[in-house]
Parts: C-alpha cells; sequence; structure tokens
C-alpha cells in the first residue's frame, strides 16, 4: 500500500495518480516536495513550490505567523482549537484570539474557525464565520473540516497568516 | 471454419508449430479463461474463440484446409494496428494487489494513404422545439447548409426535424440538389416539445433505406432539451441501431438537457456525445464529428477484454476520441469508428495479484479487437493482443511512458468531477464538495484557469443548495473530458 502524501488516501502499489484528490503521485516519487524552512522570511508566501507534509504527530506545535507580525505564535492545538476574535460584551474567549492582530478591523468573528486533531493530522474548519475561512486561496465550505499542511496560507476575512508544523 | 480468425494468433502460437505445441497452448490457456476458473465477462467469448480455434487446428485435415484458404486471404497481415504501453514491465512479487495501467492505440497498419474515404450514409435528426427559438435555431440551419455544402456526391443525407412528432424534411438521397435541401431546411419553425424518440425513429427508417456496410451509417441527433418518458424507448432504439451497424451521436445545445441520457444513447452504439454552449459554436461541432465520421478507416469496431485470474480489470476509459468511461459488461464493448487520421486511445486498469507467481513473465489477460476496415477487400478485421509483464523480486526503476501519463494526468480530473456527481447523487455533500474543491487545486495546477473557477463555484453551489447547477455540471464535465484528447497524434 501507498499513502497520498496530499490528502493521506491509500491507494495499491504501482498508482501514479492519487483517486481521491488527484495529486501526481510520479512526480512526488522524484522528491520535489521540500520542508519549508521557517527562517525563510521572504514575502511571497503565497507562491507554493511544493506541498509540506501532512502528517501531524501528537507531540508536534504549531507556529503561526500572521503576515506583517513581528513575532510568531506558538500553539498547542487540543482536540478543538477554536480561532477568532475575544469580546467582551459577550464574554467569549477563542483558544487564540487574534485581536492584539487588527481581527476586528480584518473581518474576523469572534468564533471563526477551528483546528482539529485527528490520528497524526491537524484538519481546520470553518464554524460559519462572517467573512469565510480560506485555505491556500480556497474559500471553505461551513462546518467541512480540511486536511491542514506545513506551510499552509490561511485567510479569516482579510487576516493573512501561515501555520508551520514543529 | 472461419478463414477471416487467425487461429494461430487466437491460441497463441507460431503458423509452424507442432500439435504438441498447441496442446500445450490450448492447456494453457484453458488455465487462464475456463469459465470454472475465470468469472470476468470477456473470458467467456476468448475462452469460446479459443476452443474452436483449437478445433480447427487439433485436427490434421481441418488445419491444412485452413491453412490453404488463409494463405489465399493472406493472413498475418491484418490492416489494424494495436499498440501498447505499459506503467511498468516489472512488478515487484507482492502479497497484496498492484495496480497496472496499459494505454492502447488502436490504428490503421499502415502509415499513411489509408483513410479509406468512405461515403457516408448521414441522417441530421434536428430538434425544432420552442426552446430552439431565435439564435439557437438560426444557428442551427446555417450550419446544416454548411453540411449540405459539404457533402460529396457519393454521400446520402436525409434530414428529420422533430418536436411533439417528426418529420422527413428530406428523405434520403444524394444530395444532388442542394438549393432545394437548404430551402427545405430553412422552413423548421419553433414550435411545440421535445420528444427525441420520435426524431430518432424517423432517422433510422431514413438510414437503412440505404444501410449497407459500404457506407459510414450515422444519425446525428441535434437538441436543447429533456425528453420526458421515452429515454427507455431511445436507448432501446439505439441498440438496435448499433445491432444494424448504425452509430448515434448527440450533441446538446445550452443548459437543459439530459447529458447522462445523451451519453448513454450515444456509448451504446460507440458513438459520441458533445456539450455546446453556445448556440455559434454548433456549425464548428457538426463540422468536426461529420468530418471525422468521413475520414472513417473503420467501422463497427469492438472490443472484448479478459484478463486471466489473479487480475481483476478495474475500469476502461476511452481517452480519444471523445472520451468517456466505458462500460465493461456487456461485451464485445462497442467502440464504433477507428478515424484514419488519429488513432483510438484506451485506458486500462488491472489490480494484480503477484503473491503465489514464480518470477518471470506474468500472464495480464487478452485484448482482443474487431472491426471493418472501410475499402479493404479482406473486410473484417481482428486483432489479437496477449498483455504480460515480468516479475521480480526486487524494485526495478522504471520511467512510465510520458504519453500514458499525460493521458492519465487528465483522466484523473475527469473523474475527479465524475466522483463528485457520484457523491451527490447518493445524498454525501461534503465528499462531494471535497472533491470538487480538489478538481479546482488541480485544474489550477495545470493551468486551467476558468475550469478551476468552474469547478470552485460548483464546490461552494453544491455546499449551500446541495446540488450542482445545471450549466456547471455539464461545463466540468464536458470541459475536463475536453482536456482528454492528446495533441501530436500518431506518432508511436
Amino acid at each position: 500500500m501507498i499513502k497520498c502524501p496530499y490528502c493521506q488516501h491509500s491507494m495499491m502499489e504501482g498508482a501514479l495518480f492519487c483517486e481521491e484528490c488527484g495529486l501526481s503521485l510520479w512526480e512526488d516519487a522524484e522528491g520535489q516536495v521540500p520542508t519549508r524552512k521557517l527562517e525563510d522570511d521572504s514575502d511571497d508566501f503565497s507562491v507554493k513550490s511544493g506541498w509540506g507534509t501532512a502528517t501531524f504527530q501528537p507531540r508536534n506545535q504549531v507556529i503561526v505567523h500572521v503576515r506583517d507580525a513581528a513575532e510568531p505564535i506558538t500553539i498547542t492545538p487540543t482536540a478543538e482549537f477554536v480561532i477568532g476574535r475575544r469580546d467582551a460584551a459577550s464574554g467569549m474567549i477563542p483558544d487564540l484570539d487574534l485581536t492584539p492582530h487588527g481581527a476586528l478591523e480584518k473581518g474576523v468573528s469572534r468564533m471563526h474557525a477551528a483546528l482539529r486533531r485527528g490520528e497524526d493530522v491537524l484538519s481546520i474548519v470553518d464554524l460559519d464565520s462572517a467573512n469565510g475561512t480560506y485555505l491556500n486561496g480556497q474559500r471553505l465550505a461551513a462546518h467541512q473540516p480540511r486536511l491542514l499542511r506545513d506551510g499552509d496560507e490561511i485567510r479569516l476575512g482579510k487576516l493573512v497568516f501561515h501555520i508551520y508544523f514543529k | 471454419m472461419d478463414p477471416v480468425q487467425d487461429y494461430y494468433a487466437i491460441l497463441g502460437v507460431a503458423h509452424n508449430t507442432t500439435e504438441e505445441g498447441l496442446r500445450l497452448a490450448y492447456r494453457a490457456a484453458a488455465r487462464r479463461f475456463h469459465p470454472d476458473v475465470n468469472k470476468a465477462p470477456g473470458a467467456v467469448i476468448v475462452f469460446r474463440d479459443i476452443n474452436t480455434a483449437y478445433e480447427v487446428l487439433s485436427d490434421r485435415q481441418r488445419r491444412s484446409e485452413y491453412d490453404r484458404l488463409a494463405s489465399v486471404q493472406g493472413l498475418g497481415t491484418s490492416n489494424l494496428r494495436l499498440i501498447t504501453s505499459y506503467s511498468r514491465r516489472f512488478l515487484k512479487r507482492l502479497d497484496e494487489p498492484q495496480l497496472l495501467y496499459t494505454l492502447i492505440k488502436i490504428q490503421p497498419a499502415l502509415e499513411r494513404g489509408l483513410t479509406a474515404d468512405a461515403p457516408l450514409n448521414l441522417c441530421l435528426v434536428l430538434d425544432h422545439s420552442t426552446s430552439m427559438k431565435g439564435a439557437r435555431l438560426q444557428h442551427l440551419k446555417s450550419a446544416v447548409h454548411r453540411i449540405v455544402d459539404e457533402c460529396r456526391p457519393e454521400d446520402i443525407l436525409s434530414i428529420v426535424s422533430f418536436s411533439d412528432d417528426a418529420e422527413v424534411l428530406v428523405p434520403a438521397q444524394h444530395p444532388t440538389d442542394p438549393r432545394t435541401i437548404k430551402a427545405l431546411v430553412s422552413t423548421m419553425r419553433p414550435e411545440g416539445a421535445t420528444a427525441i424518440y420520435q426524431g430518432l425513429r424517423a432517422g433510422l427508417a431514413q438510414i437503412e433505406r440505404f444501410c449497407d456496410s459500404r457506407y459510414v451509417n450515422h444519425i446525428v441527433l441535434i437538441t436543447d432539451g429533456r425528453t420526458y418518458g421515452d429515454e427507455e424507448e431511445c436507448l432501446k432504439l439505439a441498440r438496435e441501431a448499433h445491432l444494424r451497424g448504425v452509430g448515434v451521436s448527440g450533441m446538446g445545445i445550452g443548459e437543459d438537457w439530459h447529458d447522462n441520457f445523451l451519453d448513454a444513447l450515444a456509448s451504446s452504439t460507440g458513438g459520441s456525445s458533445t456539450y455546446i454552449t453556445s448556440a455559434d459554436a454548433v456549425s464548428r461541432f457538426l463540422q468536426d464529428r461529420i468530418r471525422s465520421l468521413a475520414a472513417a478507416y473503420a467501422e463497427r469496431a469492438h472490443l472484448i477484454v479478459a484478463p486471466t485470474t489473479r487480475v481483476d480489470l478495474n475500469s476502461v476509459t476511452r481517452i480519444s476520441p471523445n472520451p468517456m468511461s466505458l462500460s465493461v459488461e456487456p461485451q464485445p464493448i462497442p467502440l464504433g469508428t477507428i478515424s484514419g487520421l488519429s488513432p483510438t486511445m484506451l485506458m486500462f486498469q488491472f489490480h494484480i495479484l503477484t503473491g503465489e507467481a514464480g518470477p518471470g513473465e506474468f500472464y495480464v489477460g487478452r485484448i482482443d479487437v474487431s472491426a471493418e476496415v472501410l475499402g479493404a477487400t479482406n473486410r473484417a478485421e481482428r486483432v489479437v493482443q496477449d498483455l504480460t509483464v515480468t516479475i521480480v523480486e526486487e524494485d526495478v526503476e522504471e520511467e512510465p511512458p510520458a504519453e500514458l501519463l499525460e493521458a492519465l494526468s487528465k483522466l484523473v480530473l475527469y473523474r475527479l468531477q465524475d466522483r463528485a456527481r457520484e457523491a451527490i447523487a447518493e445524498g454525501d455533500f461534503a465528499e462531494a464538495t471535497r472533491k470538487l474543491e480538489y478538481l479546482a487545486t488541480r485544474l489550477f495546477e495545470n493551468g486551467e484557469e476558468e475550469l478551476g473557477q468552474a469547478a470552485l463555484r460548483e464546490a461552494r453551489y453544491v455546499s449551500q443548495t446541495q446540488t450542482l447547477s445545471d450549466e456547471g455540471a455539464k461545463r466540468l464535465k464536458y470541459g475536463t473530458r475536453s482536456l482528454l484528447p492528446l495533441p501530436g497524434d500518431r506518432n508511436d
């Protein structure tokens, strides 16, 4: 059996394409997928040279790098880890509060999206936010989790950040 | 005894083989295809043919009679050629099933000068229901006018128009008076509903007046609507047409026609179906279709595919022309027309269990293609191709053939949209959304910006409305399909 590095789907030996997500497994066999270096400080995050790993071990942490922010944030996702904006009026407190990064002006909802830990994978789900959650430029349908990969770009409303597995 | 069949090829032996050689080959074939051990749909037919061949060749008197007839017929010089490429030639022995892709190209045996320029026996079956009003009907009329002008004197043309009822506008005839024919076409007015069965039945009746194996007998149906209640009758009629050697192609204009129905109608005869987004493209599509019919090299082609035991045939897809997945049952599978200009390409996916196989040659199965070559003296042609790979104990580094990879990369896109539709049909909307998002990602990677956007729109549409939009569904299906025909055919 072989596993698709993009969607973790299992396939027979000899498969050249993933039946599940359409990824070419042949190019992958040539090892063209470099692991993204964290020191890479260039601003050109949206141009992806390949896909990072989707494997997320129990001991892994996530580094959240908000665009234009000086310091990255390190988080340890729980089974359901809510990202959003703290709101004094309703008293809701997300696990990761993006208020310091201009969440209100950039249209982040109070309970915007959640990270979910699965077996050796991490996924993101949009919690029916007002302005939407985008994964690598694609808008996610609400309540439908998508697998995350090392180096993915996430956009909540207009707030952009990248995640790296540590 | 049928001198057209190459009994030696069917048994997989040389022409000068001994009686003992014949016996051994027959035993080996029985182990692979005997109905007691092999339940695959094609195996029954293959084994029946092997039996017939052995009956003749194992009888000394009948064998020499067959050899004499065969040498007169010039056997062994088939006018059809199969070119096979495998995703890999070496399989490591494993205890789990493995995947093998095989690409087969069917083409004329000689490089050039073999388009038979066979005359057409063509019937255009045209929808003039109310919804065709305006630009659609105008464009359709001018498209048909152009076809009338292009017809050759030896061709036969008939034209049927239909709405609630069918009317024979132009009875089957040599188009010696194009002016009158065009005037008759111009009389079509938009009215009534779409009753495809009526149109098809009248069309088939016209075709049958001159139906002959010298001709490329073909019905082209052009519609913009759904037919209600007579789908089953239409499909039955198409199967009948196929048995009489008549092909059917369907062209749907706009969003409202029923694509699965038109696909089923065409594929049961080996024909093709096309989605035409705008009325002004009708002419181009119709001309392409009829030119490719006129360039036919062989007609009424059929495929038999029989995997051996320990091998499963997972799928067969026609890559070119007119990509579509083919149903492996019943067999023989209709392939329609083999063009003299570009090869027919088929992709097979086999699942192979190598656990008990020893190292060395491994017999995967047999591909058997028959067709009637137009214009050749020896009309019925048949090519048998045995597929084999080599089992090894160590991994062998191999690069898949570029042509196979290219075809497969496009096929994967077509399948993704297919799976999204299946998921919707099963009510699994989360799965459908996921498939459409994957499809969008792959389309963007392939530089298909517009189709990728369409896939994204549909992903959103599905998550909101739990269905695809009529337009989007067809765009994706025929859009991903149209990526498939490969440029630069005919290079082997």
